[in-house]
C-alpha cells in the first residue's frame, strides 16, 4: 500500500468558554496521500475549520485540550515546538486557503509582495528575486504578471482569491488546505477558481485538504469525502462510492438537500440544528435529528465499522 | 505616474482652500462671540466716556466751567477718542476690519492683560508662555502616547493574561483628572517628604548657572508630569490594547502567521502598519491638545502655562488676547489637517489612490 503523505490520528481540539469546553474536533482520524484530495464536507459549526486550524496549528488563545498526532512524511509535527513549527511547517509544507479571500491579504502591502513574502522568510531569498517568483506564480493562477505591483484593493474578488491561491503555491508545500476557498464568490467566479485548482493539482501533484459546506461542489475535486458532523468524521469514504451511495444518515440527508436544476424535486433538509459542541447529545451524536433511531443509538456512541477498501462509517446501523 | 503627480498637487492645494475657509469662519464666530456680537464695545464706549469724565473733574484747570460746558468738552473729546479707536464704525464693519488682522496675524494690543515684562502686545503675552506650555504638556503627551502604544501593543498580544486583566481592572482610576492626582501628589512628595517643589517653574531665586537652572526646571516638573502620565496611564493603555486587539483578529493576520510570518514582522508589518492612519490622527490631535496648556493643573502646579491666560482672558472680556488664541490654534490645527492628510497618503496606499481622483 502506498505510504499517505499525512497522517491525521486521534485528533482533538477543545475550546475553554466561559460556558464550558467546546469540543470542536472530538478525536478525529484521516489520511492523505500525495496528489489526492480530501474534502471534508458538513455544516457550519462542526469543527470543519477547527480540524484545519489544529493542522497548522493556528490556534486561539482559549484552548483547553489539543491533543493527537500528526504525521506528515513520516515524522509527528506536534512533537514540534512553536518556532521549529513555523519555520519547518507553516507554508513549506502545508499552506492554507483561507475562508473569504477578501480579508486575506494585507490591504497595505502590494500583492505580490505578500505572495513573494513566505520565499523572503522561509528561503532567505532577495526581494526582486522573490517578486520574480511571485510573478510567475501570479501567471500560473492566471493573472498578468504586471499585477505584482497593485493593492488588494485595486483586485476583484475573483482575482484576490487568485493571489491567495498564488501565495499558498509560492514555496510549493505538499499539501494545501482550501477553508471555503469560493464561498465568498459567484457561481462563475466559483467555477473558475474550482477549474483552476484542478488545473493546479494535476500539474503540480497537489494534495488539497478541502473543507466545503456545499456537498456538491466537493464532488469537483475529492478523492475521497470526510463527513463531519459535531466534531467528529462520521464518514469517510472513496468518492466514488461516496457520491453513488453515502452510507451515513447524515451524509444521504445531506445529499438529499442538493437543489438539481428544473427538476421537480423536493429539497430534502435536516430538521434541527447541529448540537452544541458543549453538551453533545449521548450515544449518537446525530440521533436526535435521525429518522432511522432507535434505541441504541441513545445510549451508546458508535464506533468506526469499516465497511471495505477504506469506507468507515459511524452509525449503528452497519454494526 | 506624472498625472497622479498632478493629481496629488490639485488635491492638496484643494484642501488648503478649503481648510483656509474653516479657518476664516471659525475666526469670525470668535469674533463675534469673544465681542459678545458687538456688546463689548458698548462696554469700552462707556468705560472711556468714564474715564474721560473722570479726567475732565480731576483737572483743576476745568474746575470752574459750567457742567453743561464740561460736558460739551467731554463729548468733543469722546468723539475724537471713537474715531481714533475706530468705535465709531458700526460693529458689523469692524468685525471684517478684525478677522483681517486675526488672519494676518496682526494680533494688536490687550485691553487689559500684560505680559511679564510689561508689554501690552497679545503676540508676547502669548510667545511668553508657550514654551513653558510646551515644556510640560507637550512633554506629558508624547510619555503618554508613546506609553500606551508600547504597553497596548504587549498587552494585546497576551490578552486575557494576569497583566491584561489588572490593566483593564485599573483602567476607571482615569475618570479621576490629573490634577486630583497632582493634588494627592503635592501633598506627599512636597508638604509630607519635602523631596520636590509644591510648585511654579523655578526656585526663588532662580539658580544663575544654566545647568543648575534646568535641573530646577526639571525638578519643578516632576510632579506635574507624573499627575498626567498616571491618570491617562491604565485608560490609555487599555484603549490601545482593545484597538490593536481588534486589527490582530483581521484574516490577514492570521493568515500572515500562517505563512510563517514571524512574530515581529507581524506586529510591525500586519498590526501596527495598516492601523497608523488613526494612529497618526491621534497623535497629531492630541499634540495640538497639548499646546493649549490645561487650566485647572496650571492653577495647582502655579505653572505659567497658556491655559492660564486664556482663561483670565476670557473672564475679563480681553477679546484681543482671546481672539490670537483663537487664530494662532486655528492655524496650527488647519496645519495639521493638511499635513495629516498628506501623511495618510504615504502610509496608506487606499488613500494614495484617492488623490488621482
Amino acid at each position: 500500500m502506498e505510504q499517505s503523505l499525512l497522517d491525521v490520528r486521534n485528533l482533538h481540539l477543545y475550546y475553554a468558554t466561559r460556558k464550558g469546553v467546546v469540543k470542536a474536533v472530538d478525536d478525529i482520524s484521516l489520511s492523505l496521500k500525495r496528489g489526492e484530495t480530501v474534502a471534508v464536507v458538513g455544516e457550519s459549526g462542526c469543527g470543519k475549520t477547527s480540524t484545519a486550524r489544529a493542522i497548522i496549528r493556528l490556534l486561539p488563545r482559549n484552548v483547553h485540550l489539543y491533543r493527537g498526532s500528526i504525521i506528515l512524511d513520516g515524522k509527528n509535527i506536534m512533537e514540534l515546538d512553536d518556532e521549529r513549527f513555523r519555520k519547518d511547517v507553516r507554508w513549506k509544507k502545508i499552506s492554507m486557503v483561507f475562508q473569504g479571500a477578501m480579508n486575506s491579504l494585507n490591504p497595505i502591502l502590494k500583492a505580490g509582495y505578500q505572495v513573494a513574502e513566505p520565499l523572503m522568510i522561509h528561503e532567505n531569498m532577495s526581494k526582486v528575486e522573490a517578486l520574480k517568483r511571485a510573478g510567475e506564480a501570479l501567471r500560473m493562477v492566471g493573472i498578468h504578471e504586471s499585477f505584482i505591483d497593485r493593492y488588494p484593493f485595486e483586485l476583484s474578488g475573483g482575482m484576490k482569491q487568485r493571489v491567495v491561491i498564488a501565495m499558498a503555491l509560492i514555496t510549493r508545500p505538499q499539501i494545501i488546505i482550501l477553508d471555503e476557498p469560493t464561498s465568498a464568490l459567484d457561481v462563475i467566479t466559483q467555477a473558475n477558481i474550482m477549474n483552476l485548482l484542478k488545473k493546479l493539482k494535476n500539474e503540480l501533484e497537489l494534495s488539497y485538504i478541502f473543507i466545503t459546506h456545499d456537498i456538491a461542489l466537493s464532488s469537483e475535486l475529492a478523492d475521497k469525502v470526510a463527513v463531519m458532523y459535531a466534531g467528529e468524521i462520521v464518514e469517510m469514504a472513496d468518492a466514488e462510492t461516496f457520491y453513488v451511495k453515502p452510507s451515513h444518515p447524515y451524509a444521504e440527508k445531506l445529499m438529499a438537500s442538493v437543489p438539481t436544476l428544473r427538476t421537480d424535486k423536493q429539497l430534502d433538509f435536516i430538521p434541527g440544528a447541529p448540537p452544541s459542541l458543549i453538551y453533545p447529545p449521548p450515544g449518537c451524536r446525530f440521533h436526535p435529528r435521525c429518522p432511522y433511531a432507535f434505541d441504541k443509538c441513545m445510549k451508546e456512541r458508535p464506533t468506526a465499522v469499516d465497511l471495505g477498501s477504506g469506507h468507515y462509517v459511524k452509525c449503528w446501523l452497519y454494526a | 505616474m506624472a498625472g497622479s503627480k498632478k493629481g496629488f498637487i490639485k488635491f492638496v492645494v484643494k484642501r488648503v482652500v478649503t481648510v483656509y475657509i474653516i479657518v476664516m469662519v471659525a475666526v469670525y464666530l470668535t469674533i463675534i462671540i469673544a465681542n459678545m456680537g458687538g456688546y463689548v464695545d458698548e462696554i469700552m464706549k462707556g468705560q472711556l466716556m468714564l474715564q474721560i469724565r473722570m479726567q475732565l473733574k480731576g483737572n483743576p484747570e476745568y474746575s470752574t466751567l459750567p457742567p453743561a460746558e464740561l460736558e460739551k468738552i467731554a463729548q468733543g473729546i469722546y468723539e475724537e477718542e471713537l474715531k481714533r479707536r475706530g468705535l465709531d464704525q458700526p460693529f458689523f464693519i469692524r468685525s471684517f476690519v478684525y478677522m483681517k488682522d486675526a488672519l494676518t496675524l496682526d494680533l494688536g494690543r490687550a485691553l487689559y492683560m500684560t505680559s511679564e515684562g510689561g508689554s501690552r502686545l497679545v503676540k508676547l503675552i502669548i510667545l511668553e508662555r508657550l514654551p513653558y506650555t510646551v515644556m510640560l504638556f507637550t512633554t506629558a503627551m508624547l510619555i503618554n502616547f508613546t506609553l500606551h502604544l508600547v504597553i497596548g501593543l504587549y498587552l494585546s498580544r497576551r490578552h486575557g493574561s494576569k497583566i491584561d486583566k489588572l490593566f483593564i481592572a485599573l483602567a476607571p482610576t482615569s475618570i479621576i483628572p490629573g490634577w486630583f492626582y497632582g493634588i494627592f501628589l503635592i501633598l506627599i512628595f512636597a508638604a509630607y517628604l519635602r523631596v520636590l517643589p509644591y510648585g511654579g517653574i523655578l526656585d526663588v531665586p532662580p539658580p544663575t548657572d544654566p545647568i543648575a537652572r534646568t535641573l530646577n526646571i526639571l525638578e519643578h516638573m516632576v510632579l506635574p508630569l507624573s499627575s498626567w502620565i498616571i491618570a491617562a496611564f491604565f485608560l490609555g493603555c487599555y484603549g490601545r490594547r482593545t484597538f490593536f486587539l481588534i486589527f490582530s483578529t483581521e484574516d490577514y493576520v492570521e493568515a500572515a502567521k500562517a505563512k510563517g510570518v514571524p512574530s515581529r514582522r507581524l506586529t510591525t508589518q500586519y498590526i501596527l502598519r495598516p492601523t497608523l492612519p488613526p494612529i497618526i490622527t491621534g497623535f497629531a490631535l492630541s499634540l495640538i491638545g497639548s499646546w493649549s496648556g490645561a487650566i485647572i493643573t496650571e492653577t495647582v502646579f502655579n505653572w505659567p502655562g497658556l491655559g492660564l491666560i486664556a482663561y483670565q482672558a476670557i473672564g475679563a472680556f480681553d477679546t484681543p488676547v482671546i481672539l490670537g488664541f483663537t487664530v494662532i490654534y486655528a492655524y496650527l490645527l488647519a496645519a495639521t489637517v493638511v499635513i495629516l492628510d498628506i501623511l495618510y497618503g504615504l502610509v496608506d496606499p487606499r488613500i494614495k489612490v484617492m488623490y488621482g481622483r
